[in-house]
């Protein structure tokens, strides 16, 4: 990286061959720690985000995809606690009409601290899988918009409540100078989740974290909700972390893709290589075991043997080996595989492709 | 013209047979608690289903696909019309007008799945017990027989014997589908009904209760009405699909018809929605206008004609009939003869 000033860089490196990237995870770990042991959610974890594109990120419940959102936008609470590992921020600045970029490392910053707080909810934000939970129920839609943008931009009530009308209308809400005197409880699900979309985006931020945003909602919606996030993406050119378990969104929604196994990434590919030409078994067990609409064939499904470990437990060697058909005997329950490169913006974690090999970290 | 069983299938094929069912819920104000409406959940609904075979029924939320399920095999008291079973001891019997105690030599040939494995499994219940329960309650069997039979059953849905004496909180989502399956076994029903069995469940669990689903039919030669939202599910285990809008089967096909040259333009706009898992074939889903009718106030004529991009002017005075548009197809549109509608892209094409 070629330093321009103390922090700022033109441009970042990534493994995203010709693109630049807005987010960097670098061997993160975060754990939880209950009464009956540490829940070693993230461990691990490393990856980076493109600059402008949507990233899907996949894998069965439990494997830590909710948890990396989180732990970016710095919102895990007690006892959850990131214990290790960098996540860095490349923030695009104007300084005197010239571009740059600003390299900020989040995990430097007070989750609850004044620069984080900026960032938080402006650069970055969220939308939840249960709109009718991350809603609150007792303030209007239009208060809730105009809350973030109040806090955020300068502007007065009156300024705010024209912006979250335009922000409401943008997505394609009917009527949305009713709207925004209504409850939550008042709108349908699919409402519902074009409110939490509108108060996602009121700051038009950089990077946008969809937790499973349509998994709570008929074809229909969902099918009018991606349509949405999709023109809304290419509209102001942000980047979505997308997390779903549906290979299908990801497969109509997503540039690139990451797979996560119990806190670990184990591959990351761009969209076509994730479904023609993927490296990683656990990934094509997954694929395999769908069911592929129009497909018109009876085949049997090929489910993925037992279930996903959980997080108390400390698995030796590769995460994935109990479940693999790949499996090595004394190589793959023995050490843990490092990423290796395996192709034009495609790294996998995994014995059969290289012998790279990651040291334990498991007693932090 | 109302709606007639192909004359190929003969009444030994079948199973059962659903007329014009109806189930309204009313909807209660004030103190007296006056009855002032009612939400039409199922508004005659017509089906049939053969013997051996899987129906899929698939709809939004709030179209009546689970409360058909649930009144067909009488856990909810039909409003109006008739469900026809195929009994294997006394031949057709209708089950609508019977009254409970005529229901119990009834019940144990109809079983039901349900969605959620956590909030199906009384937690105070040992596997055992909540296994053995349909058995005890029908006198099928105690002591020793009994203990065996639940064994078996545990087997059957892939769990091992030992287990029995556990408590549901100790397994996994998956897990805990087999051990409702396997309450379902108990009895050898003829016909289950699976109410959404794999939403909850992780998609590499959900292959493992499909593939076991599909194995029992095979093995215990069952007939499941397969109650789901998710599209590609539905099409990988049904033979047939029926499909539910406000109360209604909009249409009624056999699964591959269905999907590739559906002939209402619900159904159409269904399968364009469906997000497909193959990142070369994107396309912008069939743009569908305002949100699902309410069964409290349907609109007039066909229900979908305010949604319905096809609709004309006798679309908003008259209800189209579920009627036979092809050999087994049945469509309940005016226009389903005319209209050129796009299914699910084969993707093997």
């Amino acid at each position: 990286m070629n330093q321009v000033n103390e922090s700022v860089t033109d441009k970042v490196e990534s493994i995203f061959e010709g693109l630049d990237i807005i987010i960097k995870v670098k061997d993160l770990h975060t754990y939880f720690y209950t009464d009956i042991g540490i829940a070693r959610a993230l461990n691990g974890v490393s990856f980076e985000i493109p600059r402008g594109k949507v990233m899907g990120v996949v894998g069965e419940s439990g494997c830590g995809k909710s948890v990396t959102a989180l732990s970016i936008m710095r919102m895990v609470t007690k006892p959850g606690k990131i214990v290790k590992g960098d996540i860095k921020y490349f923030r695009q600045i104007q300084n005197n009409g010239a571009k740059g970029v600003e390299e900020i490392n989040l995990t430097d910053l007070p989750d609850m601290g004044p620069e984080m707080r900026r960032i938080r909810g402006a650069q970055m934000s969220m939308i939840f899988q249960e709109p009718m939970t991350s809603l609150n129920p007792s303030f209007s839609i239009g208060d809730q918009i105009m809350e973030a943008i109040l806090l955020h931009q300068k502007v007065d009530k009156v300024e705010a409540e024209k912006r979250a009308v335009e922000i409401l209308d943008g997505v394609g809400m009917s009527n949305p100078t009713q709207v925004i005197k209504r409850y939550p409880h008042e709108l349908s699900g699919g409402m519902r989740q074009r409110a939490m979309i509108s108060l996602a985006l009121s700051c038009t931020p950089a990077v946008l974290f969809a937790d499973e945003p349509t998994t709570a909602l008929d074809v229909t919606t969902e099918a009018q909700i991606l349509d949405l996030m999709r023109d809304l993406q290419q509209r102001i050119n942000m980047s979505i972390i997308f997390i779903t378990h549906n290979l299908g969104v990801v497969a109509q929604m997503c540039d690139y893709v990451t797979v996560m196994y119990l806190g670990r990434v184990v591959e990351q590919a761009t969209i076509d290589d994730t479904f023609y030409n993927p490296q990683h078994p656990y990934t094509s067990s997954l694929l395999r075991s769908i069911p592929h609409v129009g497909s018109g064939q009876k085949e049997r499904l090929q489910p993925i043997r037992g279930v996903v470990p959980d997080p108390y437990s400390k698995i030796k060697g590769c995460p994935f080996h109990p479940r693999c058909n790949q499996a090595m005997r004394g190589i793959c329950d023995v050490k843990v595989p490092g990423l290796s490169t395996v192709g034009k913006s495609h790294t996998v974690r995994c014995f059969l492709h290289s012998d790279v090999v990651e040291e334990e970290t498991y007693d932090l | 013209m109302t709606f007639e069983i192909p004359s190929h299938i003969t009444r030994d094929e079948l199973l059962l047979e659903v007329r014009n069912l109806k189930k309204h819920f009313p909807i209660r104000k004030g103190v007296i608690r006056r009855s002032t409406g009612s939400v039409k959940a199922v508004d005659g609904v017509n089906l049939y289903v053969k013997k051996g075979e899987t129906l899929g029924l698939v709809g939004e939320s709030g179209c009546g696909k689970t409360t058909t399920g649930r009144t067909i095999i009488r856990l909810l008291d039909p409003t109006d019309g008739e469900i026809h079973f195929n009994d294997p001891i006394q031949g057709w019997v209708n089950l609508a007008p019977l009254e409970r105690k005529e229901l119990i030599p009834m019940r144990p040939h109809m079983q039901i799945i349900f969605q959620d494995p956590f909030s199906s499994l009384d937690p105070r219940m040992t596997v055992k017990r909540i296994v053995a329960e349909p058995l005890l309650i029908n006198k099928m069997a105690s002591g020793s027989e009994l203990q065996d039979r639940v064994a078996e059953l545990l087997k059957i849905v892939g769990m091992r014997p030992e287990y029995m004496s556990r408590y549901p909180h100790a397994f996994s989502g998956g897990q805990r589908q087999r051990i409702g399956i396997a309450r379902a076994l108990a009895l050898n029903p003829k016909l289950i009904v699976c109410d959404e069995p794999v939403s909850a469940l992780d998609v590499s669990i959900q292959a493992q209760v499909l593939n076991l689903l599909e194995d029992l039919q095979q093995d215990l030669n069952l007939t499941y009405i397969f109650v789901a939202h998710d599209l590609s599910v539905v099409e990988h285990i049904s033979d047939r699909v029926a499909v539910m809008y406000v109360g209604m089967l909009v249409e009624q096909a056999p699964t591959d018809k269905l999907y590739y040259t559906p002939k209402h333009p619900y159904t159409e706009a269904l399968m364009a929605a469906v997000p497909k898992p193959d990142p070369r074939k994107r396309d912008r889903p069939i743009k569908l206008p305002g949100e699902v009718a309410n069964p409290a106030n349907p609109p007039s004529g066909c229900y979908f004609h305010p949604r319905c991009r096809y609709a004309k002017e006798i679309c908003s005075v008259e209800r189209p009939p579920l009627l036979e548009v092809e050999p087994d197809h049945f469509a309940a549109c005016h226009f389903s003869k005319e209209l050129n509608l796009r299914g699910v892209v084969a993707l093997n094409q």
